[in-house]
């Protein structure tokens, strides 16, 4: 019972802000709204039981992903009107992948309903666990039979990182960036001098 | 199975703590009205900046190595990640999951090192 | 507590309901108390460190300063900026203040006394703390006003730098406990150095994890000497510049809470929760959550400490310890925390 209820608020929550991230006017509260869409997902996750998906979709996607996209929409001088013509302009475009999605969704649902598609134990609880928690249990598939696409993962993230600096790190001209093991290497001798002047002369350096 | 009877209370605490601080936030604009302290104006409302009126849009066009610092921030975040259930599962996994990690850390250790080399990680 | 209510011939949901409710109470009411008192400790710590009294006019001892401050704070008129965002200013520190509450909920004060005991315990409390990065990013910018937009986005590039650290410290404690859960962690820790101290600091291993840790938990939480969002004398008073009255007040309190939590998570993960410090009998006839507090407040006492004496980092020195010192320590000692468990525990 609690759960239907459970169920029904976050799914028309997540539906209702997913609305309102492409309805406002202001991308920044675009950006908040998908992420209550993302915490709304992240308790539908908890709901079917998997609740290490939940809590890295909040990790991962509200804190991280979110913060980047918050970053940026802040940070850059955005114009608009200017994007909103283009609203106009790309509205043909945006249709016809919006059919072809819906299209996608129709024929999907249509060919499992038909019962010719095997989608395995839509429940977590049927499946034989590997481990004590469900945690464990993906630890152990996807560090033996999914190696591969674990490793894979690895090298797109290598890719992305080195991609990232590269179209965005920009070398700076006349800074004077501290170094560290300069100023623990200097020792007293360097720098200091001890001298007796005479009465009436001045220092000689 | 997931004890999904844990997972409530968090859900009424969410709730409670929501109400809490929303009442903590809109009580006082109330009270300010009764007791008359609500009395703004014209200079009150406007930003602070040491006394000047606002010079230029305080939302100006920030540092690139911000964006820089949050896409580091999403890799790593994500490698930890996929550390999490392999912390816990090693004992299921053995020596063969341990060493997978390592050619995992070692492809974001390459990275890391190439981030290093190129100054992406200074502030000057 | 559900099975008192239920002897009081209620049903088992009403009992489980009132039963959560006024756990929920009990933790939050406190918290809130424990805040007011922990921010007139910190004060009197700070001046004590500094040779002078501290708050002493409010009630004995000034024990009533932050009770006096906190109604001051109350009858303030809220200013709202004309050129802010109006909604998102004040839902600023209604997240800031929910998310250090939040955190609370899988917190063990004792053996079994959590509110919601849940598996992915420590990945709740990472999941909630980085969410605290909103509240700050969210103020600055609706606030519309140059000081506050500049502590938000150093505010954010700190948090977010050193929550990578943390969470690689975090996944070496979960690999010698082997789960995630607060409580289970706890356990694992009984008897864990020479099987006599209660706490995975008595480790070699694990021991420069937790430094690494509390010097983490302090940039975590914007405490000195990471307090650049609230560079007094170059940002005014950070992304709280515009704010006055309670929404001003609910950033403090979310502040001192979540000092609190890092605190409590200190105690936790590396001095053994509610254990008592040494695995003796004797020790055991004290309440776990009396230990656990003892522990919360022993950090506490360290983070005044520390902001007492320790001066400000300039901020590329900050993210020069966060990514080149803590980044790569870190991932190494994960690398020989579970290389060593590989060799010892897991090996055969």
């Amino acid at each position: 019972m609690i759960q239907v209820l459970a169920f029904y608020l976050f799914a028309a929550l997540t539906i209702a802000s997913a609305t309102l991230v492409i309805m406002a006017r202001n991308p920044v509260h675009s950006v908040l709204w998908l992420i209550v869409a993302f915490f709304n997902a992240a308790g539908l996750m908890v709901l079917v039981g998997a609740e290490f998906i939940a809590m890295l979709l909040v990790i991962v996607y509200v804190g991280a992903v979110a913060v980047l996209f918050l970053f940026v929409v802040m940070m850059l001088d955005i114009d608009f009107a200017e994007l909103r013509a283009g609203f106009v302009k790309n509205f043909p475009l945006g249709m016809l992948i919006a059919v072809v999605l819906a299209a996608e969704l129709v024929l999907g649902i249509g060919a499992y309903r038909a019962g010719s598609l095997e989608l395995g134990t839509p429940d977590g609880s049927a499946a034989p666990l590997l481990g004590k928690s469900n945690i464990e249990s993906i630890g152990a598939l996807l560090y033996t039979k999914y190696l591969f696409l674990f490793e894979s993962a690895g090298i797109i993230l290598l890719v992305a990182m080195i991609g990232a600096i590269v179209l965005t790190h920009r070398e700076r001209k006349g800074t004077r960036p501290q170094i560290i093991s300069k100023q623990v290497r200097r020792r007293p001798e360097d720098a200091t001098v001890n001298v007796k002047p005479e009465v009436g002369q001045g220092v000689q350096l | 199975m997931v004890d999904l009877s844990q997972y409530l209370p968090i859900l009424i605490f969410l709730a409670i703590a929501l109400g809490l601080s929303a009442a903590f936030v809109f009580l006082p604009m109330g009270v300010a009205r009764l007791t008359g302290a609500h009395n703004p104006d014209a200079e009150k409302l406007s930003e602070y900046e040491c006394g000047f009126p606002a010079f230029e849009d305080p939302r100006s066009q920030f540092d690139v190595r911000f964006y820089l610092v949050a896409i580091l921030f999403i890799i790593f975040d994500l490698e930890a990640a996929f550390l999490f259930p392999w912390a816990v599962s090693l004992d299921v996994t053995g020596w063969p999951g341990w060493i997978t990690m390592m050619v995992f850390l070692g492809e974001l250790v390459i990275g890391f090192a190439y981030a290093w080399k190129k100054g992406a990680l200074e502030w000057e | 507590m559900t099975s008192y209510f239920q002897s009081l011939g209620l049903t088992y949901e009403w009992s489980w309901f009132i039963a959560t409710i006024a756990g929920i109470l009990l933790i939050a009411l406190p918290l809130m108390l424990a805040v007011a008192m922990i921010i007139y400790v910190d004060r009197k710590i700070w001046a004590a460190m500094a040779l002078r009294k501290g708050p002493n006019v409010v009630g004995p001892f000034g024990l009533l300063q932050s009770f006096a401050d906190g109604l001051k704070v109350f009858l303030q008129e809220t200013i709202i900026p004309s050129a802010s965002n109006k909604g998102l200013f004040l839902i600023a520190p209604i997240i800031t203040f929910t998310v250090a509450l939040m955190a609370w909920a899988v917190i063990p004060f004792n053996s079994g006394a959590v509110l919601a005991d849940i598996n992915v315990g420590l990945l709740y409390i990472l999941a909630v703390s980085s969410l605290g990065v909103y509240g700050v990013v969210i103020s600055g910018w609706a606030s519309n006003s140059k000081y506050p937009f500049f502590s938000a986005m150093r505010a954010a590039a700190q948090m977010i730098s050193y929550e990578v650290s943390i969470g690689f410290i975090l996944i070496c404690v979960v690999l010698w406990s082997g789960t995630f859960n607060l409580n289970g962690i706890v356990e694992a820790q009984q008897g864990h150095g020479l099987g006599i101290v209660n706490g995975y600091f008595f480790n070699l291993l694990l021991f420069p994890m937790w430094v690494m840790f509390l010097i983490s938990s302090l940039a975590e939480t914007a405490r000195a000497p990471f307090d650049l969002t609230e560079a007094e004398s170059e940002l005014v008073a950070g992304y709280q510049t515009e704010y006055s009255s309670m929404a001003f007040a609910l950033f403090w309190l979310g502040e001192y809470a979540n000092v609190l939590l890092m605190c409590t998570l200190n105690a936790v993960l590396f001095f053994g929760g509610w254990l008592p410090p040494l695995d003796i009998p004797v020790l055991y006839l004290i309440p776990g959550w009396l230990w656990l507090f003892a522990k919360i407040f022993f950090f506490f006492f360290v983070f005044s400490w520390v902001k007492a004496t320790v001066p400000r980092y300039r901020y590329d020195q900050l993210m020069r310890l966060g990514w080149k010192i803590f980044l790569p320590m870190s991932l190494l000692f994960v690398v020989l925390v579970s290389g060593w468990l590989m060799v010892t525990r897991y090996g055969a």
